[in-house]
């Protein structure tokens, strides 16, 4: 989801992988904290802890977030994630009265593709990752390299076409929503607000 | 040593300030409420004008027996309480009472995007408790809260974005570092909004549909007794504290006054505070619940576009000025 | 003239906001008593000496409230060779207050000015039974009765005022018609 700082920030001292710091030794706790709670999201038979652990796993990622120093970033994700989509999902589940308990009917059959799916996407991500960054190392006690003045320079200095195209994303997404909305019969004249809460909000409805 | 000593003193502050001042606030809607209603409110409870009905409260409720419902989903159910509360704990730590370092339990670089998330997490509490209480009337609290949030957490964002946007910082210091007394005219849709907004997302009255007591008992927190039950009304209290601190310090420049700015500034913080609390019991006593359509309505067709045209405002004069 | 959008909320706000600065109208009853009118329908007190047991209030109480004992004693002829009256003693004379409805027909009915109202209302029992109260029960109320509201300033004389003071009269004109002659004896 984000976009990891430039090459040009990063410390390009090399460092070792033995000996860690104590703000790594947390990052990889975290994470696998993390990794856990996505793992019970998508195994658990229950639907609305499935919800619940993916709060743990995003709020986890947000962490991350913070031990690299990009504060922005992890308030971003909390605010957005954690506070609105998550909600909708919650949201979503109330309106079809999940059950307190197992549901086993919740299960599409596709476990296989879906691991198979997961995997290569998981694989595709870290390869890029790792080829992008190879060794370099971010320099956590200088000053913070993930500030929103540097995060918000970056984005609308070096990113600003993606930025925006993603915008036009979104857009799309609101103007589908409302002619779904409208196909329905909802004669309800949808006002625009080109955000992602009101565009899913719109497909709530 | 000296460190730790510094951060252990700030956030025993900030906890007590966290425990006393929703008291305060609670203690204060019942005397206001009352006389607003041309009643007296409590009168025994501590000797002098019922000073102490809060704690009479208090260990009423942790007298009372834990409840969970035999269907209800334990875990959640005695998790949700937590998850409501904490949230606006963690808000109080990086709201600036006065200039300086030594005013704020720990400065945070994006502090305006920290405050609203963390508080967006509150409610996941409320939803919890709906879903968990295997209760109808909490399940459509929980759907109610849900609504509400979603459609209220826009407006609000939108229109601390805009001061932020003004001041040209999302640090909460950095933005009242950089307030002057005109900003006050200037934001004072946003700022309207900002309140509404947060009113709403504190599900206090006239927006409190989710606990509409005449329709569904209590909403998502039907099936708590004691101890819990009373974390989660806390939490509302906590939460009108910490709406008022951030409305005092993104709108109406927290530590910035007339005169007494030096020193004294902390006590503009709190006077403002204590004003903006004092509107929110008045507001609860004057206006008749809004229903849920109406709620929405508000929301969609009113706070979002004045939060917009605000921003729009905001970026004009930003440009104009520069 | 359409009013202004949003005057009706800043009314709401208004009317809140007076309300606060007036008195309340919260009454802190067991720490301070209530200002009763005297005319206050609290229990009925019994004056014993103007009771003739002439059992009117028994007969017209709605619900039978009023529970009355006596019996007949002979006074002896008040001149030598005269009739032997007899007269009614009242034995018991209580009122079930659990029955009650304070309509206040006995009060109306006595012929006799026996029966009162009191403004007097803290007699709450914890059995039923207890609230039958007797008669020196009643005969304590009457104490509490408050004085009757002065007549107007026009107004006629009462009846018993005006045949007391006639009688007073008559009777310091006797004595000052009396008075003179001893006075004029010595002359």
């Amino acid at each position: 989801m984000t976009l990891g700082p430039p090459v040009t920030l990063a410390a390009t001292a090399p460092q070792g992988f033995l000996s860690p710091t104590g703000v790594e030794i947390a990052f990889l706790l975290v994470g696998m904290a993390t990794l856990g709670a996505a793992v019970i999201t998508v195994t658990t038979k229950q639907l609305v802890h499935a919800a619940l652990w993916l709060v743990v796993a995003l709020g986890g990622l947000a962490v991350e977030y913070l031990l690299l120093t990009a504060e922005f970033i992890a308030w971003v994700q909390v605010l957005i994630y954690v506070g609105s989509v998550v909600v909708l999902l919650l949201f979503g589940l109330m309106l079809t009265k999940a059950p307190i308990g197992r549901s086993p009917d919740a299960d599409s059959g596709n476990r296989w593709v879906a691991l198979a799916v997961a995997i290569a996407s998981a694989g595709a991500l870290v390869w890029v990752v790792v080829d992008a960054f190879r060794t370099q190392w971010i320099d956590l006690d200088g000053a913070a390299q993930g500030s929103t003045e540097v995060t918000g320079t970056i984005l609308f200095r070096h990113w600003v076409l993606p930025f925006e195209a993603l915008s036009v994303l979104l857009l799309a997404a609101l103007v589908g929503a409302i002619v779904l909305s409208r196909k329905n019969g909802d004669a309800e004249t949808a006002e625009a607000a080109g955000t992602p809460t009101s565009a899913t909000d719109k497909e709530q409805r | 040593m000296n460190d730790v000593l510094d951060v252990a003193l700030r956030l025993l502050v900030v906890f007590v300030v966290f425990l006393t001042f929703p008291l305060i606030v609670g203690q204060t809607e019942h005397k206001v409420m009352a006389h607003m209603q041309g009643r007296l409110g409590p009168m025994y409870a501590g000797g002098f004008h019922g000073w102490a009905q809060l704690v009479a409260d208090g260990v009423k409720f942790a007298q009372k027996e834990d409840i969970v419902p035999a269907n209800a989903d334990r875990r959640v159910f005695q998790l949700a309480p937590a998850v409501a509360l904490l949230p606006y704990l963690l808000v109080l730590v990086a709201i600036p009472i006065g200039p300086g370092e030594g005013a704020v339990g720990q400065v945070v670089d994006a502090g305006i995007f920290f405050v609203l998330a963390v508080m967006g997490v509150g409610v996941l509490g409320s939803l919890m408790a709906g879903w968990a209480s295997a209760n109808k009337y909490s399940l459509l609290g929980g759907l109610r809260t849900a609504a509400q949030l979603l459609a209220y957490e826009l407006p609000m964002l939108l229109a601390a974005a805009s001061v932020a946007m003004a001041a040209g910082t999302v640090s909460l210091p950095g933005i009242l570092n950089a307030f002057e007394w005109w900003w006050l005219p200037w934001q004072i849709v946003g700022a309207l909004v900002f309140f509404v907004a947060g009113l709403a997302e504190l599900q206090r009255p006239p927006f409190d549909m989710p606990v509409a007591d005449s329709e569904i008992i209590f909403g998502a927190y039907t099936e708590y007794t004691g101890l819990r039950f009373a974390l989660f009304l806390l939490a509302e209290y906590a939460g009108i504290v910490v709406l008022c601190g951030l409305t005092t310090v993104l709108f109406l420049g927290g530590w910035h006054g007339p005169w007494g700015a030096d020193g004294l500034g902390w006590l503009w913080t709190l006077a403002k505070t204590g004003i903006l609390a004092f509107l929110v019991i008045w507001l609860r006593v004057s206006y008749p619940r809004l229903r849920e359509d109406q709620l929405q309505k508000l929301a969609w067709t009113v706070l979002v576009p004045l939060a917009l045209a605000q921003i729009a405002l905001t970026g004009i004069v930003k440009v104009a000025i520069n | 003239m359409a009013p202004i959008p949003g005057s009706g909320l800043a009314k709401g706000l208004a009317v809140t906001l007076r309300t606060m600065t007036k008195k309340t109208v919260t009454a802190q009853y067991p720490d301070v008593q209530p200002e009763l009118p005297p005319r206050t329908r609290g229990v009925i007190g019994l004056f014993e000496e103007n009771c003739t047991v002439c059992m009117l209030c028994a007969r017209e109480c709605p619900d039978w409230c009023i529970y009355i004992d006596s019996h007949k004693e002979t006074v002896p002829p008040a001149v030598e060779g005269g009739r032997e009256r007899s007269r009614n003693v009242l034995d018991r004379f209580a009122i079930d207050f659990s029955l009650c409805m304070y309509c206040g027909i006995c009060i109306e009915v006595c012929p006799f000015d026996a029966l009162f109202w009191s403004p007097e209302f803290e007699y709450a029992e914890t059995d039923i039974h207890e609230l039958t109260h007797e008669r020196d029960k009643l005969r304590e109320w009457m104490w509490t009765v408050p004085a009757p509201p002065a007549l107007d300033e026009a107004a006629e004389e009462p009846k018993e005022l005006a045949a007391a003071r006639k009688a007073a009269e008559k009777l310091a004109a006797e004595q000052a018609a009396a008075a003179p002659q001893p006075g004029e004896d010595p002359q």
